[in-house]
């Protein structure tokens, strides 16, 4: 190798390893401020903060966790998404099936308007879903905001399955079926495992829209026992006192999860997220 | 069983699908053509006399071009970011799969903690970035203080929250080029950039066309980051049509208004992703 | 009090949707849920709190046990923010479910219930005691709730930057504007007055114009910020503010209650608005701080007059079939616990009645004894006449809800930022805001 080379290359190197730091700290920096910030006592945040806390104090998650609606607000999320996510799976897994598998007129139709569905604006549909929560009695539960998250979820749901159940191959199911399985029972063995890549998609899809929503929260919740964790967090800052630490805390406490829980699925995630938008 | 089982799963959908969307949606359209002027007095039809004034009203025009620039710029910028970080993210180096997984993360975070962050390190007394920027000697920052700043840190923070989802995507869609392909341009004398464009961005196409689609309907109806973040302000500035409506219903109670504002928020989107169906035929149309 | 209830005003979301309920379903929401009443003997007393600091909860709680055990009457006390308190009320009413007592911090929200009917008058409780200037806003004669603190937005400020510097308390526009650009050092700012769209503003910002002498409606209602006599007091309060602006913070269009309070606690500000909360926060998290903060009302330009800006609270005895109970319970509570109640916010709740400024028991606390020439201050601008105690939503002639959706309209936070973030002339940023204001009371 000539020296020129040599010096491309190495330079090349150092570009990349440069994009490579830039890169890191565009993505981490924030979420690192955040975590740092909830370990911090308030004179130091308040006084002069320095890249590296001189101090660690755990006083912010004690106070949350003792002294506020925080773990309830934490439970009533999780509530929340996972049934979110349940109800998501079952809908969208039986439109997208039902959809993919039937000669029916008007098969575009539902699943363009899926796509529309998914277009409208959420604000929209939240008004007068509160109306009909009040008319039923729903008004203010946590139900009330899993119907509401639904609405978006759902659509999304039945677009990326109907993906995937499309491009599996009828033979398989149709081999099942003559070795004796039900239709039902292709489905399970043979149809659901295939989707698991899809299936997980939609989970975590779900499970994100939900838990991050703020929007129908707001329109939503009135109680503080039925608060989601981003609408008792923004509701933290409106309150007069401004409370940087404990603010910063609740939100490592809701951010911490997802990211291990992302580190446990991510592989599926990417798997699914990549067919989902390859096929659809 | 069998019989039933498609024909069960279609009907439980059609319930679905009308109790959860076209129920609502129906009514929601349907309150744009009502005056509810108080808690007390009953709602009067005014017909397309919300419609009226709406359109007539410079607000409703200026929500309309910032919630074209807001989508327009957060979109441009989540793909053209999101491919660069790809790209990136696509090269051998010490620690890519932790840095994979980094920068992931702020997709994950719900939109409160990520405009409470970015006010946290902004902010005029205690902010990192202010002050560094002080010990730096560098003049403050008014990150909200001009209409053009405003929608600079909106756009800022939308486009650091979502763009790893492009990201993730395109890097998925990095692996499923045949690296055939790449040896041959080489062979040819082609260099990276002609390989970029000539061999990944067709290769990946199909892959872009979904993103841009469900990456533009999302921002254009997105109501948090800018709502939570300068809840249209200042003077407007910042206000797109999801934000204008959400005042007109919810602080200025005035639902039909509200109503008409989202309704014809959907029909541009309507007519704006018919209209990228025709440009972007997607493979296999649905 | 969480000043964050002017936000929520006078009607709520929530409420206007379940108004809008029956449009296109062809169904009254409404008449679904009219009021049940039950019939009921000695049920529970049902309260709802709006102070959620820590110590008032526990004055609560104390409050029902002691009051149970006296009388065998169970009160069952539900705490909200007080921002959500309005809606709750007002829920428990459509529902059939009504609360006994409600907390409030809005005129407003007062006249609103008393005009429907839901609240009762509470003169048996409050005839016996004076009190301090404009806060029982009574409807002919009848009094509708009991406010329990003034809640007035002031100026606190620093007395050993003023050392320092050698700067006097300022009398004038002109002096105050001159200390806060003789105080910025650094990353230490001169004041900070919030210019957003929000209720901070509403609250915190307005005090130099009330001062100056500007009103927002004559005797007829009429609107006359833009009057031949006020405009130009209103265009020089611009002009003075947007000489302010450059010795504040940046971000000053997005500070919210609480930014202002950090600054004010953390010393990054020489002067800020707020209420006695700053004491009890600094004394909590920055001692040092606390003990330098001094406090003055609002100034006009020429040194003639004073003002405070409003924020004050109150609770009201609803109309419901255990009003007669509720009462007995807020006169045993107001008569015999209101010291007990204070104390949890010493310095923040600024005492409404006269007679408890001169309590030995009230002034028998810690903070109130090493913050006396404050709370003298305090107490002394409630009492003179001359100072002008007002706010955006008790403009006007007589309590009405018309101010409140001026202050809804944030007319006035715009005003300001036409002004100092547009550079908008100041006699047309006014005009702007008296247009804005004509449209919002229709």
């Amino acid at each position: 190798m000539n020296q020129t080379l040599m010096q491309k290359l190495f330079f090349n190197r150092v570009a990349l390893y440069l994009a490579v730091i830039v890169l890191a700290v565009y993505s981490a920096f924030p979420i690192y401020w955040m975590i740092s910030s909830s370990l911090r006592p308030t004179q130091e945040i308040l006084t002069n903060p320095t890249l590296l806390p001189r101090s660690l104090t755990f006083q912010y998650y004690y106070s949350l966790l003792a002294q506020t609606d925080y773990p309830r607000q934490f439970l009533n999320s999780l509530i929340v998404a996972l049934t979110t996510v349940v109800l998501t799976m079952i809908l969208s897994i039986m439109i997208a099936y039902g959809v993919t598998r039937t000669r029916i007129r008007g098969k575009q139709m539902i699943i363009a308007g899926m796509l529309y569905a998914y277009m409208f604006p959420p604000l929209l549909l939240a008004i007068p879903l509160f109306a009909m929560f009040n008319l039923v009695g729903l008004n203010d539960t946590l139900l009330s905001l899993v119907i509401s998250h639904l609405t978006i979820t759902m659509p999304l749901g039945v677009w990326f399955l109907w993906g995937f159940f499309k491009t599996m191959p009828f033979e398989l199911e149709e081999a099942a079926m003559v070795d004796g399985c039900t239709r039902l029972g292709a489905f399970f063995r043979v149809v659901l495992p295939l989707s698991i890549p899809g299936l997980v998609t939609v989970a975590i899809f779900a499970f994100l829209l939900s838990w991050t929503d703020y929007t129908f929260a707001l329109v939503m919740i009135g109680s503080d026992a039925n608060k989601t964790v981003p609408l008792g967090l923004a509701s933290m800052v409106g309150a007069f006192d401004l409370r940087w630490g404990d603010i910063m805390a609740g939100s490592t406490l809701i951010a911490l999860p997802l990211f291990a829980a992302f580190t446990m699925l991510s592989r599926y995630f990417v798997q699914g997220l990549t067919a989902g938008a390859v096929k659809g | 069983m069998t019989r039933w089982l498609l024909p069960g799963f279609l009907t439980v959908g059609a319930i679905a699908t009308l109790v959860l969307i076209v129920g609502p949606a129906l009514y929601a359209v349907s309150l744009s053509f009502y005056d509810i002027p108080s808690l007390t007095s009953d709602p009067v039809w005014v017909g397309l006399n919300k419609y009226a004034v709406v359109l007539s009203s410079g607000e409703f025009w200026n929500a309309m071009w910032n919630g074209i620039v807001y989508a327009g710029l957060t979109i441009i910028l989540q793909v053209v970011l999101g491919i660069g970080f790809a790209l990136i993210l696509n090269q051998k180096f010490v620690g890519r799969s932790l840095l994979r997984g980094l920068t992931f993360l702020p997709y994950l975070l719900p939109t409160v903690i990520a405009v409470l962050t970015f006010k946290w390190m902004v902010d005029g007394s205690f902010g990192i970035i202010t002050i560094l920027m002080h010990e730096w000697g560098l003049p403050a920052v008014n990150w909200f203080e001009t209409e053009a700043a405003s929608m600079f840190s909106v756009i800022l923070i939308s486009v650091w929250l979502w763009t790893p989802f492009v990201t993730t995507t395109f890097l998925a869609g990095l692996q499923t080029v045949p690296v055939q392909l790449y040896e041959a341009a080489r062979v040819d004398g082609a260099g990276p950039i002609r390989q970029f464009f000539h061999i990944t961005l067709p290769m990946l196409r199909p892959i872009l066309t979904v993103i841009v689609l469900l990456r533009g309907v999302w921002m254009f109806n997105k109501l948090d980051v800018i709502w939570l973040t300068t809840g249209g302000g200042p003077l407007g500035a910042t206000e797109h049509l999801p934000v204008l409506s959400y005042r007109k219903a919810f602080a200025l109670f005035d639902i039909g208004s509200g109503a008409a504002i989202a309704t014809l928020s959907f029909l541009v989107l309507m007519i704006a992703v018919t209209l990228y169906f025709r440009a972007f035929p997607m493979e296999e149309v649905k | 009090m969480k000043p964050i209830d002017k936000r929520a005003g006078l009607l709520t979301r929530r409420q206007t949707i379940q108004g809008i309920g029956g449009v296109g379903l062809g169904l009254s929401v409404s008449g679904l849920a009219a009021p049940a009443v039950h019939a009921q003997s000695k049920r529970p007393i049902r309260f709802l709190n709006g102070e959620t600091g820590k110590d008032t909860l526990a004055f609560f709680a104390m409050a029902a046990k002691l009051y149970e055990e006296k009388t065998g009457t169970e009160v069952i006390i539900d705490s909200v923010p007080l921002g959500e308190a309005f809606t709750k009320l007002t829920n428990g009413i459509r529902s059939g479910t009504p609360y006994d007592i409600g907390t409030t911090g809005f005129i407003g929200q007062v006249l609103l219930l008393a005009e429907e009917g839901h609240i009762v008058p509470v003169n048996e409780i409050t005839d016996q005691y004076e009190w301090g200037n404009n806060i029982l806003f009574p409807i002919d004669e009848k009094v509708y709730w009991y406010p329990f603190d003034y809640n007035l937005a002031l100026i606190y400020y620093r007395k050993d930057l003023y050392e320092k510097a050698g700067l006097s308390v300022p009398t004038t526009w002109d002096q105050f504007a001159t200390n806060c650009e003789a105080t910025v050092e650094g990353r230490q700012k001169g004041c900070l007055f919030p210019i957003g769209s929000n209720g901070a503003t509403n609250w915190m910002s307005f005090g130099f114009m009330w001062a100056e002498g500007v009103e927002l409606f004559d005797n007829q209602w009429n609107v006359i910020l833009d009057s031949p006599e006020l405009a130009p007091k209103a265009a020089a309060y611009l002009d003075f503010m947007a000489r302010l602006y450059p010795t504040m913070p940046t971000g000053s269009l997005q500070a919210s209650y609480g930014d202002v309070l950090s600054n004010v606690v953390a010393g990054t500000v020489a002067h800020g608005a707020y209420a006695g909360r700053v004491i009890e926060s600094a004394e909590r998290d920055n001692p040092e701080i606390a003990a330098q903060l001094d406090v003055m009302p609002y100034m006009d330009s020429t040194g003639s007059r004073t003002a405070a800006n409003h924020g004050y609270d109150g609770w009201m005895v609803m109309n419901t079939d255990n009003s007669s109970a509720a009462m007995e319970f807020m006169n045993w509570m107001t008569s015999e616990l209101i010291v007990d109640f204070l104390h949890t916010a010493p310095v923040h709740f600024q005492p409404t009645r006269l007679d408890i400024y001169d309590n030995d028991r009230w002034r028998d606390n810690a903070l109130i004894k090493k913050h006396s020439g404050m709370i003298e201050t305090m107490r002394g601008l409630i009492t003179d006449e001359s100072v002008v105690v007002t706010s955006i939503d008790t403009q006007g002639p007589n309590p009405d809800v018309r101010p409140g959706k001026v202050f809804e309209s944030f007319a006035l936070p715009e005003m300001l930022q036409n002004k100092i973030l547009r550079g908008m002339d100041s006699d047309e940023a006014v005009s702007a805001a008296a247009e804005k204001i004509r449209q919002a009371v229709g």
